[in-house]
C-alpha cells in the first residue's frame, strides 16, 4: 500500500446501520457483570421450564486470544499459493508443517497438540468471523462477545447461555486467570473470576468458627447494599463456603500423570481441571489468553514470538487434556479471537488487524483430525479489503455445540443469538 | 494468610508480559464519545446508596477529588471552605509536597534520567518502570497535590502507554513527566501533541516501524479510536488509513532512544481526515502537517465530547448526564482545550452535588482510600522503598496497578467493569492485611497502637459508643442500626456491654479484624 488511492473504500467503523447498538454496547465492559435493574425490560429472557433440571451437557470452556490470533500463520494454508505471496518473509516453509490434510499445516510449535489432532479430538474451522468486519480490538472484542449484531441486547452471549439454568452453584461459571470477567458474561447471571483457586480465601477466617464469624458479619454488612456491590460479595461468600466444603482447595495432583508447564495459561487450564474433577457444578469456564496483537517482529518457524506462543499454548492444553482424560468426553473447548490478521505481512515482520479467523475445538464430541470451514482462498479477489474472508458465522459455530453438547434447543439458541441463521458448520456430535 | 498475596508468594521480577498489550483479561470498553455510562448502582435507587456515605458536601468532595479522606483533608476543607480549597488543588505548585518529592529525590533519583541517557545506559533494564510505578503509589497515597494525581492518573489512562512495556523500558518515566505530568492541568491539544512526539508513544503503538511504504496503522487508528474523537467520532476506515499515512515519518532514533522525524519515511500528496485536508505535497513539511493534524483532532467536538464524557465518568457517575457533557465540550472548546476551566464547570455542577455515593471506588482507590483514612504512614529510607514494593504487588493482585492495563484503551472507570466477587475478596484481604499490618509489614501503623489511634485515648464506655467512634473515625460515619448491630455481633458484644480495656477485641490481634470489617461494608467502597 504506497499510494492513498489504492487504499480499498470501507464501510464506517461502527456499521452505519447499527450505531444504535454500538453505542449501548461501549458500556459493556472489561469485566462486566451485569446492570441488572437497567436491562431487565429490553435483554432478559425468562428463564427456562427445563431450568431445574440438572446439567447433563458438556463443561464449556472459552478460550479468548486476545489481541487477534493470526490464524493464517497457526493453520497454515500452505496449499494456497496466496499465502507464501502475501507474505514473503514471514511465512512458515512447507516443510516445516505438521499435515493436517487438504491445504493446511500446523506450525510445528504445535507438536504437543498434534497427537490430539491425529486421535480426533482436536479440530478446527478456518475462516471463521463476525458477519461484519471489526478491527478494533475493543469495539469487535465487544461486539463478539455480545453476539447479537441488530438487536439491542446489552448482555453477553455466555450470560445468555447461563440464563438457561441457575443452578445456585457459585462454580457455574468461571472466569479462571483474571480478577475480572469477559464482556461476554455481561448481565444478570452471576460469575466469579478469580486469578486462582489457590488464591481464593478470607484472611483472618481460619477455622470453622472464626469463618462462620466472616461469614455472618459480611453477609449482613452488605444488607441493602446496591447490587454491583453487593452482589459480588455475597457471589464470593458462597463460593468460599463451596470451596471449603468440597475441598477443592489444596494440592492437587493432575490425573494421568499430566504435567502442566509453567505459564499462566497453564495455571488456568489446570485450575479448570481442578473444578471439573472436584465436580462443583461447573458448566461454563472462561480464560483469556493474550498477546497475539503481532503487529511487529512475529520471528520465524523455529524461535521468536509466534512461535514461543503456540508452544505455551500447545503446551498446555495437551497437559488440559491429558489431566481429563476421559473426562474430556464432557468438556468442549473452544477458541475466539477478536479478529484474524491481515493476509499480507507489513513492513515490521508482523501482520495487522484483520477479518477471518482460525477456531480451535478440543473435546471428546468434537469431529477432530480435520479443518472445518469453506476455504474463501488468499488471491486478491477473494480477500476482505486485504483480509481473509470469514465463511463461518462464529455465532453458527457456537450455537451448533450448545444445541449437540450443552443441551440447548432450537428457542434457546434463538434467544442466545437473535437473528441467528440456520448455517451450523457440522464439527461436533450429538452428545449421546 | 490464604488467599493474599503472601510475600513469600511475591515474584521477584515482574512477569514478562512480552509486547503483550492485549493480554485483556478483559476486553475493556471502549468509551465512546456519545456513550452513556454503564448505570452504575441503578439496582437500588440514588437514595439508596447515598444513604451509604455522608451527604456532607466536603467530604463528597473529597472522595471524589482525591485519593481518599484523611482526617487532615477534612479539617483542611473546613476551614479553607470547598472553593479555596479546590483553587488550591487547581494550583499545584502552589502546594508544598516536600514528603513526596524528597522521598523521589532520594530514593528514586533515576526518575530524572533523560531518555537519552536513559537509551544509552540502563541496557534494557525495566527498574526505572518499576521505580514509575512506585513513584506513583508513593503520589497518590501520600502527595497533598490530590487532585493533580487523580488528573495524571486520568490522563494516563486516557493516553494509555502500559506500565513496564518491554519497548519502553528508556522512555516510559520521561513520558509520565513530560506528557501526562507536565499537561494534566494544562491544554490537551498541548498533551495530545507532546504524546505524539514522545519515543514511548511511537513505540508502543509501533508508529515508530509505520513507513509510506509499509504502514503500520496501529497508531494511526488510535489516535482516532482512543486518543481523540472515539469510535464513534465520526471516521471511517478509509479515514483511518490517511490518518496512518499523515502520521507516517513520526518515529524514534535508534541511536538516541528521542523521537526523530525521517522525512523519507513519510507520504506524500494530499490527505484528509474527517474533514481535513493539507496538500501535504513535501516530505520535509510533514512533520508540521501531521502536527496541525493532531491538532485538528484535539480541538475537534467529538474529542470535546468524549472527554467531557470520560471526566464526568470520572468525576460525576457512571452514566453521565448529557446535558453536563455538553456544557463541559462546550467549556472545553471555547477554552482552547484547557483542562481547568471544564474541571471548574464539573465541579460547580448541579449534577455533581447531586450525584453522592454514585461512584464505587476501584480497587486501588480503595488501597490508597484504606492507606488514608487510617493514616498509615511510610517512612523515607529502604523501608519505605519495601513498602511501596509490597504495594505494588498487592495492586497488582488486585488488577488495578497505576498505568498497568495492557491494551491501550485504558482501565474501564466505571463499576459495573470492576463488579468481581475475585476482587471483592481480594479488597477484603487487602483491608485484613493493613489493619493487621501484615503485608505490606515495612508501612508504619503510626504512632504505635491503633486503638488509642483510632478510638481515642478516652475509651468509649460501651460497645455500642466504641462502634460509633470507630465508625465515624474511618467511615466518617456511623452505621445504621442493623449494621452496627452485625458489628457489635462479630466481637460477641451486646451494644450496652461496658469496655473493659483488657478485652481481647482491644488486643492487637483481633481488633484490627473489627477495623477491616468496617472498611469491607459498603461504606468504604462507595465513593
Amino acid at each position: 500500500m504506497t499510494t492513498l488511492d489504492a487504499t480499498p473504500k470501507t464501510k464506517p467503523c461502527g456499521c452505519p446501520e447499527l450505531p444504535e447498538i454500538s453505542r449501548r454496547s461501549f458500556l459493556k465492559a472489561a469485566g462486566a457483570v451485569g446492570v441488572v435493574a437497567g436491562i431487565a425490560t429490553e435483554g432478559m429472557f425468562t428463564r427456562l421450564a427445563f431450568a431445574d433440571a440438572p446439567y447433563a451437557g458438556d463443561v464449556l470452556v472459552v478460550l479468548s486470544f486476545r489481541g487477534g490470533m493470526d490464524g493464517l500463520q497457526v493453520f497454515v494454508p500452505t496449499g494456497d499459493p496466496g499465502y507464501v505471496a502475501h507474505r514473503p518473509t514471514i511465512s512458515i516453509p512447507q516443510g516445516s508443517l505438521l499435515p493436517m490434510g487438504g491445504i493446511f499445516g500446523m506450525h510445528p510449535a504445535l507438536a504437543s497438540l498434534k497427537p490430539l489432532y491425529d486421535a480426533g479430538d482436536l479440530g478446527v474451522v478456518q475462516a471463521v468471523g463476525m458477519a461484519e468486519p471489526n478491527r478494533s480490538h475493543f469495539s469487535a472484542m465487544e461486539e463478539m462477545e455480545r453476539a447479537a449484531p441488530g438487536s439491542s441486547l446489552r448482555t453477553g452471549w455466555l450470560d445468555r447461555v447461563l440464563g438457561l439454568r441457575d443452578t445456585g452453584q457459585p462454580f457455574q461459571a468461571t472466569q479462571m486467570g483474571s480478577n475480572t470477567a469477559a464482556s461476554a458474561f455481561l448481565g444478570p447471571a452471576p460469575e466469579l473470576a478469580m486469578w486462582s483457586i489457590d488464591s481464593f480465601g478470607l484472611s483472618g477466617a481460619d477455622g470453622p468458627t472464626e469463618s462462620a464469624r466472616w461469614d455472618t458479619a459480611l453477609r449482613a454488612v452488605h444488607a441493602g447494599a446496591p447490587d454491583v456491590v453487593g452482589a459480588p460479595a455475597f457471589t464470593a461468600l458462597d463460593a468460599l463456603s463451596t470451596a471449603t466444603s468440597l475441598g477443592v482447595v489444596g494440592d492437587y495432583v493432575p490425573g494421568n500423570g499430566a504435567v502442566y508447564p509453567d505459564s499462566g495459561l497453564a495455571d488456568a487450564l489446570r485450575d479448570v481441571a481442578r473444578l471439573i474433577r472436584g465436580d462443583v457444578g461447573l458448566q461454563v469456564a472462561a480464560i483469556d489468553y493474550g498477546d497475539w496483537d503481532m503487529h511487529e517482529g512475529q520471528g520465524s518457524v523455529d524461535t521468536g514470538w509466534m512461535h514461543d506462543h503456540l508452544t505455551e499454548l500447545s503446551d498446555a492444553l495437551a497437559a488440559f487434556a491429558a489431566d481429563l482424560g476421559t473426562l474430556m468426553n464432557g468438556v468442549t473447548l473452544v477458541s475466539l479471537t477478536e479478529f484474524g490478521r491481515t493476509v499480507g505481512e507489513n513492513g515490521s515482520g508482523g501482520t495487522d488487524h484483520g477479518y477471518g479467523q482460525a477456531v480451535m475445538l478440543l473435546g471428546g464430541g468434537v469431529k477432530g483430525g480435520q479443518v472445518h470451514g469453506a476455504w474463501p482462498g488468499l488471491a486478491n479477489y477473494q480477500l476482505v479489503d486485504g483480509d481473509l474472508a470469514a465463511t463461518t458465522d462464529y455465532r453458527n459455530l457456537l450455537a451448533e455445540i450448545l444445541e449437540k453438547r450443552c443441551g440447548a434447543n432450537a428457542s434457546n439458541i434463538d434467544d442466545i443469538f437473535p437473528g441467528i441463521t440456520n448455517d451450523r458448520p457440522d464439527i461436533v456430535n450429538q452428545l449421546t | 494468610m490464604r488467599g493474599t498475596i503472601a510475600p513469600d508468594d511475591v515474584p521477584a521480577t515482574a512477569p514478562v508480559t512480552r509486547r503483550s498489550f492485549v493480554r485483556a483479561a478483559t476486553a475493556a470498553s471502549v468509551m465512546a464519545g456519545s456513550g452513556v455510562g454503564a448505570g452504575l448502582l441503578r439496582a437500588a435507587p440514588a437514595s439508596a446508596a447515598g444513604s451509604f456515605v455522608s451527604t456532607d458536601p466536603d467530604l463528597h468532595m473529597l472522595r471524589r477529588a482525591t485519593w481518599g479522606v484523611t482526617p487532615q483533608t477534612q479539617r483542611a476543607i473546613r476551614r479553607m471552605g470547598r472553593g479555596r480549597w479546590l483553587d488550591q488543588q487547581l494550583d499545584p505548585d502552589s502546594i508544598k509536597d516536600s514528603f513526596v518529592e524528597d522521598f523521589i529525590k532520594h530514593r528514586l533519583p533515576d526518575l530524572d534520567m533523560n531518555v537519552k541517557v536513559a537509551y544509552e545506559t540502563l541496557g534494557g533494564s525495566w527498574d526505572l518502570m518499576y521505580d514509575l510505578t512506585k513513584a506513583s503509589i508513593l503520589r497518590a497515597a501520600w502527595s497533598d497535590r490530590q487532585l493533580f494525581e487523580v488528573m495524571v492518573d486520568f490522563w494516563s489512562n486516557h493516553l494509555n502507554i502500559a506500565n513496564p512495556h518491554e519497548a519502553c523500558w528508556w522512555s516510559r518515566h520521561d513520558y509520565d513527566r513530560q506528557v501526562i505530568r507536565k499537561h494534566a492541568l494544562g491544554k490537551f491539544s498541548s498533551m495530545l501533541r507532546a504524546s505524539a512526539l514522545h519515543p514511548a508513544m511511537m513505540m508502543y503503538l509501533n508508529n515508530a516501524s509505520s513507513t509510506k511504504d509499509n504502514p503500520n496503522e496501529n497508531y494511526g487508528r488510535e489516535i482516532l479510536e482512543l486518543h481523540s474523537v472515539g469510535v464513534e467520532g465520526g471516521y471511517d476506515e478509509d479515514d483511518m488509513r490517511q490518518s496512518t499515512m499523515v502520521l507516517t515519518g513520526y518515529g524514534i532514533s535508534w541511536d538516541t532512544g528521542t523521537f526523530e522525524y525521517h522525512p523519507w519515511d513519510h507520504f506524500t500528496g494530499p490527505v484528509g481526515v474527517m474533514g481535513w485536508h493539507a496538500a501535504n505535497g513535501d516530505e520535509d513539511t510533514g512533520y508540521d502537517v501531521a502536527l496541525k493534524y493532531i491538532d485538528y483532532l484535539a480541538h475537534h467536538p467529538s474529542t470535546a465530547t468524549r472527554l467531557a464524557t470520560k471526566l464526568v465518568q470520572r468525576f460525576v457517575q457512571d452514566d453521565p448526564p448529557a446535558a453536563l457533557v455538553d456544557k463541559l465540550a462546550e467549556v472545553y472548546l471555547n477554552h482552547d482545550t484547557a483542562i481547568v476551566p471544564v474541571l471548574r464547570k464539573l465541579f460547580e455542577s448541579s449534577a455533581f452535588k447531586n450525584s453522592v455515593g454514585s461512584k464505587v471506588r476501584r480497587p486501588f482507590q480503595d488501597v490508597t482510600a484504606t492507606i488514608r483514612t487510617l493514616g498509615i504512614g511510610i517512612t523515607r529510607d529502604q523501608e519505605g522503598e519495601d513498602a511501596l514494593e509490597g504495594l505494588y504487588w498487592m495492586i497488582e493482585g488486585l488488577g488495578d496497578l497505576p498505568m498497568g492495563w495492557i491494551p491501550p484503551n485504558g482501565y474501564p472507570d466505571y463499576a459495573d467493569a470492576w463488579r468481581s466477587a475475585g476482587i471483592t475478596l481480594g479488597r477484603w484481604n487487602m483491608h485484613v492485611s493493613m489493619a493487621q499490618g501484615w503485608w505490606p509489614a515495612s508501612m508504619l501503623k503510626v504512632p504505635d497502637d491503633w486503638v488509642p489511634r483510632l478510638l481515642g485515648e478516652q475509651l468509649p464506655k460501651t460497645w455500642g459508643g466504641a462502634v460509633d467512634t470507630l465508625s465515624k473515625r474511618v467511615i466518617f460515619r456511623k452505621l445504621p442500626s442493623d449494621h452496627r448491630a452485625a458489628v457489635l455481633a462479630f466481637m460477641d458484644k451486646a451494644q450496652d456491654d461496658p469496655v473493659d480495656e483488657d478485652d481481647q477485641w482491644l488486643a492487637d490481634w483481633r481488633f484490627p479484624y473489627v477495623v477491616a470489617l468496617l472498611l469491607d461494608a459498603p461504606y468504604h467502597g462507595i465513593g
